[in-house]
């Protein structure tokens, strides 16, 4: 009963901090979002810790848990692009601390390796690429439609955190990890490459794709579709 | 320790969804989907490390690999149409491009 009141506790809280710190929302006032947010972040400490294992591991999991999701509401409420990339690298860190709880280690570097090292650098470059002159832009300093959007996005939170909370995953029988399945390179290697091993052929070959439709796309030139001059001003949002 | 877990995941999930569905600048709509991407990698380790029945396996580990490649590539691609569109109004708004929309 109590974890229900403070999970309630806990959406409400942090879907009008959200709302707040969205930008171009009426008002967006920036403390009185943090504060919300705050209230948001001690409702899911509190809802979390008679869940948590005991020992170093819940701690961890805590700080690795508020670290991202802060980093994940600014990378949706930030007004520059360059910042949200940014704090998407937080999103990874922690989301990488999670991965090295959860004992798999090899993941959790490839993870580091190919978002923060490959993809995000891809993003930064586009961003750098697209920049807008004279600070962000009128479509990045006003959300589309914030209030709806976040009143549907927790709503859908709230019925999975519900049904997550309801379906009694049990946590009597917590089987350890062993040598076999820790996540080593040794045993995700030798699972890759003899279970799935087609799987890994395939995904070799979606690379390949991607790669040569990204060539194909980005060196178009402009043949064909005529290129329109930039609109005076992008319509509003209706 | 499952529960946990999946709430975050959630939690990273349900906010890529909001941010792209509000936010206008292209860019940072993929970024939301990698966001998506991250939510859902925490569930698939959670679910392959503490099983609600069973022992722990490596499938959800192999998976989470999968899903790198296939971020990987949709990146690329994204990117490229982002560029793309760029050089031909000069603006990221998503809303320029609703030649699609039923209006």
């Amino acid at each position: 009963m109590l974890a229900g009141v403070l999970l309630i506790t806990l959406l409400t809280l942090g879907g009008v901090g959200l709302y707040l710190a969205m930008p171009g929302g009426r008002l967006n006032i920036g403390r009185a979002a943090l504060v919300v947010l705050a209230g948001a972040a001690a409702a899911l400490v509190a809802f979390l810790l008679p869940n948590l294992s005991a020992g170093a591991d819940g701690g961890w999991f805590i700080a690795l848990a508020l670290i991202g999701l802060w980093g994940a509401i600014r990378v949706v409420t930030h007004r520059k692009p360059v910042y949200s990339a940014l704090y998407f690298i937080l999103v990874v860190i922690a989301v990488t601390g999670m991965l090295v709880l959860m004992q798999a280690e090899f993941l959790a570097a490839a993870v580091v390796i190919i978002y923060a090292g490959a993809i995000l650098v891809t993003y930064v470059f586009v961003i750098m690429l697209a920049q807008q002159e004279g600070g962000p832009a009128r479509y990045d300093r006003q959300a589309r439609e914030p209030f709806v959007g976040v009143l549907t996005g927790f709503i859908l939170l709230a019925i999975i955190a519900a049904r997550v909370f309801t379906a009694g995953f049990g946590e009597a029988s917590l089987p350890p990890v062993d040598e076999t399945t820790a996540g080593s390179v040794q045993n995700v290697g030798t699972h890759l490459l003899t279970q799935f091993v087609v799987g890994l052929e395939l995904a070799g070959v979606l690379l390949l794709a991607a790669m040569v439709g990204a060539i194909a796309i980005a060196r178009r030139r402009h043949t064909g579709m005529v290129p329109m001059p930039p609109t005076a001003e992008p319509g509003e949002v209706d | 320790m499952l529960v946990p877990y999946l709430l975050v995941g959630a939690a990273f999930f349900t906010l890529g969804l909001i941010g792209f569905v509000t936010r206008r600048n292209l860019i940072i709509m993929f970024l939301c989907t990698e966001l998506m991407f991250q939510g859902i990698i925490v569930n698939l380790v959670a679910f392959g490390r503490y099983p609600p029945s069973g022992l722990p396996s490596l499938d959800g580990q192999v998976f989470s690999l999968f899903l790198l490649a296939v971020a990987a590539s949709e990146a690329a691609l994204a990117l490229a149409l982002v560029v793309l569109l760029y050089r031909f109004r000069g603006t990221l708004d998503a809303t320029v491009w609703r030649l699609l929309k039923d209006e």
